[in-house]
């Protein structure tokens, strides 16, 4: 396993550096600055081992800054204040549907889920207890194994052939995508049925997952699906919502949709708009954050009622979430129990930390080693039986034999070798779905599990959990780390309790403080865990203790390692732009940022010399400057952008001079709406040798004011315009407005702190 | 299931000393006929015919709440409330409805029952009623009793414990003797027992009687299944882990690494990145 700790970074070949170590870009020692680039890049493999620290080629930016060419002003002149207003209300209407559609799908992955897994768990129990009393246990185990493999099987041959991207929880992709990053695939329709039907195998086959994370996943991809008002893959266009067919307004709808999906997940809408808000969404205003509200609390209303008409009592609105945390009678805390509960938080920070550390190495591992489709199908599939295995060998071995209670009726008790009225207690636990098990460790009562039973559940589920987030099959990691953290949490609470001092007395509570710990030492959310948790247990009084738990957790684990999805984000070589640009970054100038000599464009262009641009493979650029006196030696004056999908709409309608007296109409903003957002490929373009002659005047379609910055902006100046303003191009000029380079997301998203100070990303082709 | 609603119906239980207490003043204040009753601060003063009516009723509930209490204070442990008191329970609640449902004399208002249930903040007939009320819900008494007598299934069930517990009883001194003999009526109790806490038609009685069965078997008798397979399933088990290792391996050893093509794009070329990082620190 050495070579995969190997992280080759650009500078790290010169020869006084030893191999592996990272070296840092502000590091003044003499050898460091003895390196040329040029040397380098001769002696640099042009393919390496995949690692941390690369930029894929394959992710491109969103477009949130609006073209505000001609036909967009005209457009803008010609709508009427009541325009504006339908335009607003049908805002507000796409919200309340977006809510109830990621309501509706929540609402169906739980009874599905619920129906199957009570009729696996009962086909299995039945066997055990037969097995029982006629001898050939070990017929059961595989049994189980089998089933759960089963299930596992068609819903990772299902994510691994369809729709890799539905793979995982999806919350670091609906990360990258509010940041701005184009994730291909993430928001289709097919991804969305990939995924649910994934889910439900997944927690139907017994993994250590949860399908809290994939329901974000679902409601963003309702909200991306439902405010355009047509399904490219079903090919149905309901010709409705066509003014927010672009970015801009897409990227609104789905944070809302994300909210809405965590606000179904828990329960808690409002921990829904704040996971927007602090996970997602870089731009924000008041009016956003009112209706992504809205759709939190639609989407957790539209479970609540339909849950209600499942239980048989319409109306009743008692189970806001897909997963209850369920009512904590004792709710008070003390304050000698305050120091506790942090210690507590520190705990779950490292454990946390120790998690992501092995899921780093283990996801490396994946990507370099586990590629192909049917290694990855295998790896779940044995991921799925080992996990049968693990809680039957568990089961088997312990002497942990309780008597339940009246109000705790126990779904699937196993009895094995209790004595008879009695079960077998840490099947509680692992014969269960994992949000009954949480359940069951928040509140039975206190002496429903010992102490050892509890350890070794910890200890096992540590690594089954570690193990399976990163399989090729779309499940959560928030319900694994809630129970680990449950179950250890409520160890710490009956070591306290079995102390002898009697003013510990709520073992269930020290199981919520620890479910809190864990999860944020994993996931390193903050104020939206907070709000989350609260709003689960419907109890504001832990809100203070939680607080302090997220806190410590997330300080603590900080300082081990980065929070979950970051880790993923980063493995995935996306590139991802934070709130700031790296601490060290201000002798950076926008000279030394930008890619250049940049590719430009005359006013009126000729469609061959257009063509020939756009199909060069080696290089694929998405923004065109336009320039003025344009010569191939000197750089002309800025006047324009253009973007390659505004020139493939004009080729394909080929708005030619030449042809100006042919073409029946002009060509509206309605024509690049309608081809957004899956723009054809140049090569699909058909342009004959006649055409190639033709010009276009590209006057009317470009932007003629784009943000432009002069060549000695510091980075971090650059980075600000970039992140604030959602831009995908910033153009660099000279004193003479003459274009000397560009900077994309990548030029930017290359720079990142690292160990041994500002180190940077290399682009590589994934 | 079985402990934690006897430990609920003891709670309740507690009371019952207290209760006797009371039991026993009660009569004892009517009979005493003293001043204040007769005096003018009855309440139904005026209406001599009722009065007596009213202290019929409550000295036969009284009568009665003894006979009661007499019955079920004995029946605690092992718990036998509803198979033995289920005759004096009923006769208590007849004269409570009576007493309840009293609206013979009067402006049609059911006066003796006001007079007798609420006319006072503690409202002791009916605090009295209503706790022996409880415990009998909580035993799930009605769930045995059909009728005047306890129901088919609960006779069948009883049937089949004295036929176990006799089997045991025969076969004491050899307990391996006794697993192998006694098994299969126990078994059968067993399942029977199942089949009825499936319909819910268990009390106190009955959950009480099989937890204590299933103890003598179980804990007693030590006849629980023994752990024999252990080197079978271990043998399984060990197998299943060993798979996905033997994968990873295999995958690591055959699988090609993944290779990613580095992509070195335009920059300004006077102005390399490194070298004027570099200078500027120097």
């Amino acid at each position: 396993m050495a070579n995969i700790t190997k992280r080759v970074s650009w500078s790290s070949l010169c020869e006084d550096r030893a191999p592996g170590e990272g070296t840092a870009l502000l590091d003044d020692t003499p050898g460091a600055r003895r390196c040329r680039r040029q040397e380098e890049t001769l002696k640099q493999p042009n393919e390496i081992p995949h690692n941390e620290k690369l930029l894929s080629l394959k992710y491109e930016s969103l477009d949130y800054d609006n073209i505000e060419n001609q036909l967009f002003l005209e457009e803008e002149g010609q709508m009427s204040p009541m325009g504006f207003k339908c335009v607003e209300i049908s805002r507000w209407v796409i919200c309340g549907l977006i809510g109830f559609l990621t309501g509706l799908i929540a609402c169906f992955i739980d009874i599905v889920v619920e129906i199957v897994a009570a009729y696996k768990y009962k086909i299995v129990k039945r066997y055990i207890d037969q097995f029982v009393v006629e001898g050939g246990l070990c017929a059961s185990v595989i049994l189980w194994a089998i089933l759960n493999s089963a299930f596992v099987m068609a819903g990772s041959l299902v994510v691994a052939i369809f729709e890799p991207i539905a793979a995982g929880s999806g919350i670091p992709q609906i990360k990258c995508y509010l940041n701005g990053v184009k994730i291909p695939r993430v928001v289709r329709l097919k991804t969305l049925v990939v995924k649910v039907f994934g889910v439900i195998c997944s927690v139907v086959g017994g993994l250590a997952v949860g399908k809290e994370g994939p329901m974000i996943h679902s409601g963003a991809v309702v909200a991306a699906g439902v405010s355009q008002g047509r399904s490219t893959s079903l090919k149905k266009d309901l010709k409705i919502f066509e003014y927010f067919r672009r970015d801009t307004e897409k990227r609104d709808f789905v944070s809302a949709g994300a909210a809405a999906g965590v606000s179904a997940a828990f329960g808690a809408p409002v921990g829904g708009v704040l996971f927007s808000l602090e996970e997602g969404a870089s731009f924000w205003n008041q009016m956003l954050t009112w209706r992504i509200f809205f759709a939190s609390m639609i989407s957790t209303f539209t479970l609540n009622f339909f849950r209600s008409i499942y239980n048989g009592n319409p109306g009743e609105l008692a189970n806001p979430g897909l997963i209850n945390f369920g009512q904590f009678e004792s709710g008070a805390y003390k304050l000698y129990e305050i120091p506790i509960f942090i210690c507590m938080g520190a705990v779950g920070g490292v454990l946390g930390a120790g998690f992501n550390a092995l899921n780093y190495w283990l996801t490396i591992f994946r990507i370099r080693y586990i590629h192909r489709s049917y290694l990855q199908v295998i790896e779940a599939i044995l991921a799925a039986a080992a996990t049968a295995t693990v809680s039957y060998i568990l089961m088997y071995c312990s002497d942990d034999c309780q008597t339940p209670g009246e109000h705790q009726a126990v779904e699937y008790p196993l009895q094995l070798f209790c004595p008879d009225g009695q079960h077998n207690s840490i099947a509680t636990v692992f014969f269960n779905t994992p949000e009954r098990s949480v359940r069951n460790l928040f509140h039975n009562f206190p002496g429903s599990y010992n102490s050892l039973t509890l350890f070794l559940f910890t200890f096992t589920y540590f690594f089954l959990a570690c193990w399976t987030y990163g399989l090729t099959v779309s499940a959560g990691v928030f319900i694994p780390s809630l129970l680990l953290g449950a179950a250890w949490g409520r160890l710490i609470g009956n070591l306290l309790t079995n102390s002898g001092v009697s003013i510990f007395a709520d073992p269930g509570k020290y199981a919520l403080m620890g479910a809190a710990a864990q999860l944020g030492g994993i996931v390193r959310m903050t104020l939206s865990l907070t709000v989350i948790m609260v709003e689960a247990t419907g109890n504001v009084t832990y809100g203070l203790p939680i607080m302090l738990v997220l806190m410590t957790s997330k300080i603590v684990g900080d300082y081990f390692a980065e929070g979950l999805y970051d880790i993923h984000i980063k493995l995935q070589s996306v590139p991802f732009l934070g709130w700031e640009a790296p601490a060290t970054s201000h002798s950076f100038t926008a000279r030394e940022v930008m890619s250049s000599p940049v590719m430009c464009f005359n006013r009126t262009e000729k469609v061959g010399t257009i063509v020939d641009v756009l199909s060069n493979t080696s290089a694929k650029h998405n923004g065109f400057p336009i320039v003025s006196d344009f010569t191939t030696n000197e750089p002309g004056r800025i006047c324009g952008l253009i973007l390659r999908s505004q020139l493939i709409v004009l080729l394909k309608h080929k708005v030619f001079v030449e042809r100006a007296q042919l073409k029946q109409r002009k060509l509206l903003l309605k024509d690049f709406r309608d081809a957004y957002p899956r723009f054809p490929p140049i090569q699909s373009i058909h342009v004959s040798q006649d055409e190639r002659e033709c010009t276009m005047d590209l006057t009317e379609f470009m932007n003629p004011t784009p943000y432009t910055v002069p060549q000695e902006t510091s980075l971090p100046r650059v980075f600000k315009l970039f992140r604030a303003l959602g831009l995908r191009h910033l153009v660099v000029v000279d004193n003479e407005n003459r274009v000397v380079g560009l900077v994309t997301r990548k030029d930017l998203a290359r720079y990142h702190l690292g160990k041994h100070g500002l180190e940077e990303l290399q682009l590589a082709q994934t | 299931l079985l402990t934690f609603t006897g430990s609920s119906a003891m709670v309740s239980l507690h009371l019952v000393p207290r209760l006797i207490a009371l039991l026993l003043l009660l009569p004892g204040r009517i009979r005493s006929s003293s001043p204040v009753f007769n005096s003018l601060l009855s309440d139904l003063q005026g209406d001599p015919e009722l009065e007596e009516r009213c202290r019929d009723l409550l000295r036969d509930f009284g009568r009665r709440y003894e006979s009661y209490v007499k019955c079920a204070v004995p029946s605690a442990r092992p718990v036998r409330i509803c198979e033995n008191c289920h005759i004096q329970f009923e006769m208590l609640r007849v004269v409570y409805n009576n007493i309840s449902s009293d609206q013979s004399e009067g402006s049609g208002s059911n006066r003796s029952a006001t007079f007798l249930l609420r006319a006072d903040r503690l409202m002791l007939v009916y605090m009295l009623f209503q706790n022996l009320e409880d415990v009998w819900d909580v035993a799930h008494c009605s769930q045995c009793l059909s009728g005047d007598g306890l129901s088919n299934i609960t006779l069948r069930y009883m049937a089949k414990l004295n036929q176990s517990l006799s089997c045991f009883e025969s076969q004491k001194n050899n307990h391996s003797e006794l697993c192998r003999v006694c098994r299969a009526d126990y078994k059968d109790l067993n399942e029977f027992y199942s089949i009825m806490e499936k319909n819910q038609t268990l009390c106190i009685d009955i959950e009480d009687s099989m937890n204590a069965t299933r103890r003598l078997w179980s804990k007693d008798f030590n006849c629980s299944f023994p752990r024999e397979e252990t080197v079978p399933v271990i043998a399984v088990s060990s197998f299943m882990l060993f798979l996905p290792i033997i994968f990873y391996l295999s995958s690591f050893l055959h699988s090609e690494q993944k290779k990613r093509r580095l992509i070195h794009p335009k920059r300004a070329k006077s102005n390399n990145s490194l070298m004027n990082i570099q200078d500027k620190h120097s």
